[in-house]
């Protein structure tokens, strides 16, 4: 990315719009695009200016069910969250960890990592 | 009283002891008592009646020295201001209005000002008149008067002169700041904000003993799970449990850095079935370890290992002794393979070998080609690139003549001494059903050299050409290559051709449309224009493109339309976002 462009926000997506995650099985999922942004690959996809044809509909297909996709989108809303936060709170990250069962947690590896958090 | 009062002390700190002792010397010249405003509370008799005096001596202070006067803290309104410096050279600074009783207070307690308590001669009033020592010319005591070694104080100018002047700002006070702000670094450790894969890694290591809470994976997950945990050195000794299992017949670990002998030896018990390991960064690997490794892994025939350095001659020959139906065997990095080795390899497992890899192996030379070309019409893997020191050509021709018949993959790569010979003599009328071919870095080959073979090798069209960091290589090799495997082309490197022309470029586009993969770093020529048509014309496969180095290229295709999927490395001046 280049850092001699300002993006405009008009452009890229007002952090404050409202986006949509839509997983394999068919749940939907509402977030605020600053929180959708906290993915890589997400961010890319909704970015207005790359291309894709998501951007248009503010949608984004995820190839994962239902239940993965929450727990992502209940990470980023963490991590969009504590990014923010000062540097002497302390991040409570065990309180996170504890709400993912280790059921998922495989196929949670392989979503993370596919989509860069 | 001229003599400086040393003996007024309060709690004294480290800091205060080394600047005691640095500042000592000055001082002692100078004698002042106005000067170090002294603390005078202690010194009896003129106490009394130079405090109304000195009172008036406060000077302005560096304020960053509130949090030290922990004594001054009672005073409501001193601390601010009434800091004192021990060194000598404070001026007297402005009075600053304060209450004149807190003056005495912050002179007496304050510890860090313990120093400036030498004794102070009485000071005359301010207007009043006194006569320099000096000089002996008589002025008036104004409130940057200070006093002269020995008795007496002096004027105006000769306290300039003597370099104290009462209106310089203090520059010590700086360093006292500086120290004082080393105690009071406040560190910040910007905790690195966990990524969801980290946590899912800590998740499964502490739950490594409960497989069954996992459910099902496929094997076919095994390996993405295993690329995203080695991704950042995370596997180690216990998650690595995850991948082991009674029935696995293929384990591929591209991280095994943390995996020490003991765990590798633990693989190969809990693995008994494997047909297939292949471990990168495999350091740890022990002499113990392929001892252990040779019954504990009966079935193994397919053996890769990236960085087994430790292992020594005995130790490999043990191995290959008791495994004689290897069929491929690849190591990277290793100085301790040697011609015995590898003698005993041949000779054990002749039959079976058809993959040999020794890459970056310190001991390879020309002597080890002969017990190559001893795998005649059986091998179909070479991989003997980025040696230590180069073979001859007269050595690979000759071993090319014996086992080229049946090679599909060739990499020479690193052998500097190579030359055209080797495409002409050994290549050309060797090999015939080559797919893979890597020549990297053969600084010998000739643009014509390279023309000439392409377009007279009767080998159908390789999937996979990759001739990087070879600089004379230019237009003519390119022409060719592309004429001979232009349709079969999956993957493509030309990395560090220079002097390729735009023309032949253009017809990557045209001529190699089923390209998955492009290197085209340092082709100076590369433009927007050539990318583009590659983008639009290898629509199917496309997924790499690399252009490091191509100072032409700017990624105008994007606001042109070109969409791709392919992912594009290496734009230095971006014109819009590249994803």
């Amino acid at each position: 990315m280049n850092e001699d462009h300002p993006m405009d926000d008009a452009v890229e997506g007002d952090p404050e719009d409202w986006v949509r995650i839509v997983s394999n099985d068919g749940y939907t999922f509402l977030l605020k695009r600053k929180v959708a942004n906290m993915s890589g690959t997400i961010k890319n996809s909704l970015d207005e200016t790359g291309g894709f044809a998501e951007a248009g509909t503010r949608t984004y297909r995820s190839q994962e069910r239902g239940i993965i996709v929450q727990k992502m989108i209940e990470y980023m809303s963490f991590k969009a969250y504590y990014s923010n936060v000062g540097p002497k709170e302390e991040i409570p990250v065990n309180e996170f960890m504890e709400r993912l069962p280790p059921e998922i947690v495989l196929e949670l590896l392989l979503a993370a990592d596919y989509q860069e958090m | 009283m001229s003599s400086r009062r040393n003996n007024v002390r309060g709690p004294t700190s480290a800091l205060t002891d080394f600047l005691r002792a640095s500042v000592d010397t000055f001082i002692s010249d100078l004698n002042q008592p106005a000067a170090g405003s002294s603390n005078s509370a202690q010194i009896p008799d003129s106490a009394e009646e130079s405090v109304p005096l000195r009172r008036n001596q406060r000077r302005n202070r560096v304020t960053t020295r509130d949090e030290y006067d922990s004594d001054g803290l009672d005073e409501p309104e001193a601390p601010a201001t009434k800091k004192k410096k021990i060194t000598a050279n404070k001026p007297k600074g402005k009075k600053t209005g304060k209450k004149d009783d807190e003056d005495d207070y912050e002179d007496d307690d304050d510890p860090y000002t313990a120093l400036s308590k030498f004794g102070a001669r009485a000071r005359p009033a301010n207007g009043s008149i006194e006569r320099c020592a000096e000089c002996e010319k008589e002025f008036s005591v104004s409130q940057y008067t200070i006093a002269a070694t020995g008795s007496g104080f002096l004027c105006h100018p000769c306290a300039k002169k003597l370099g104290n002047d009462p209106f310089k700002k203090p520059t010590a006070p700086r360093k006292r700041m500086k120290a004082a702000d080393k105690r009071n670094i406040v560190h910040f450790e910007k905790p690195r904000f966990p990524t969801l894969v980290s946590i899912c890694i800590n998740i499964i290591s502490t739950h490594i003993d409960d497989i069954e809470a996992f459910g099902d994976i496929g094997t076919l997950n095994m390996d993405a799970i295993s690329k995203a945990i080695s991704r950042k050195r995370s596997l180690n000794s216990e998650n690595v449990h995850l991948f082991y299992g009674s029935g696995n017949t293929s384990l591929t670990l591209y991280d095994a850095t943390k995996l020490s002998p003991t765990a590798l030896i633990t693989l190969g018990h809990l693995n008994p079935n494997l047909t297939t390991l292949h471990l990168n960064f495999c350091g740890l690997i022990s002499d113990e370890v392929m001892n252990s490794w040779r019954s504990s892994l009966p079935n193994l025939v397919h053996l890769q290992l990236l960085g087994p350095f430790l292992v020594r001659v005995p130790a490999w020959i043990a191995f290959f002794e008791s495994h004689s139906r290897l069929q491929s065997f690849l190591i990277t990095q290793s100085p301790r393979f040697d011609l015995e080795c590898l003698q005993s390899l041949i000779r054990t497992s002749a039959k079976t070998l058809t993959r040999l890899g020794l890459r970056e192996v310190g001991l390879l030379s020309d002597d080890f080609l002969g017990p190559i070309g001893l795998l005649s019409g059986q091998l179909s893997y070479l991989d003997i690139s980025e040696p230590s020191q180069s073979c001859s050509n007269e050595a690979v021709n000759t071993l090319l003549g014996a086992v080229g018949s049946t090679l599909t993959h060739l990499n020479l790569s690193g052998h500097i001494e190579l030359t055209d010979d080797v495409l002409q003599y050994g290549i050309l009328p060797n090999i015939t059903s080559l797919q893979h071919l890597t020549l990297s870095n053969l600084p010998l080959l000739t643009d014509e050299g390279v023309a000439l073979f392409f377009s007279q090798w009767p080998n159908p069209p390789l999937t996979a050409v990759t001739f990087s960091r070879n600089p004379k290589l230019s237009t003519n090799s390119l022409v060719e290559l592309l004429n001979h495997s232009g349709e079969g082309l999956r993957s493509l490197d030309v990395n560090g051709w220079k002097d390729v022309s735009a023309t032949a470029l253009a017809n990557i586009a045209t001529q190699a449309r089923d390209l998955g993969k492009i290197d085209l770093g340092w082709c100076r020529e590369v433009d927007d224009f050539i990318v583009k048509s590659i983008l639009d014309n290898c629509k199917n496969r496309l997924t790499e493109v690399k252009v490091w180095g191509c100072n032409k290229v700017q990624g105008k295709w994007v606001t042109s339309g070109t969409k791709t999927k392919a992912k594009i490395f290496g734009i230095e001046r971006a014109h819009t976002s590249i994803i």
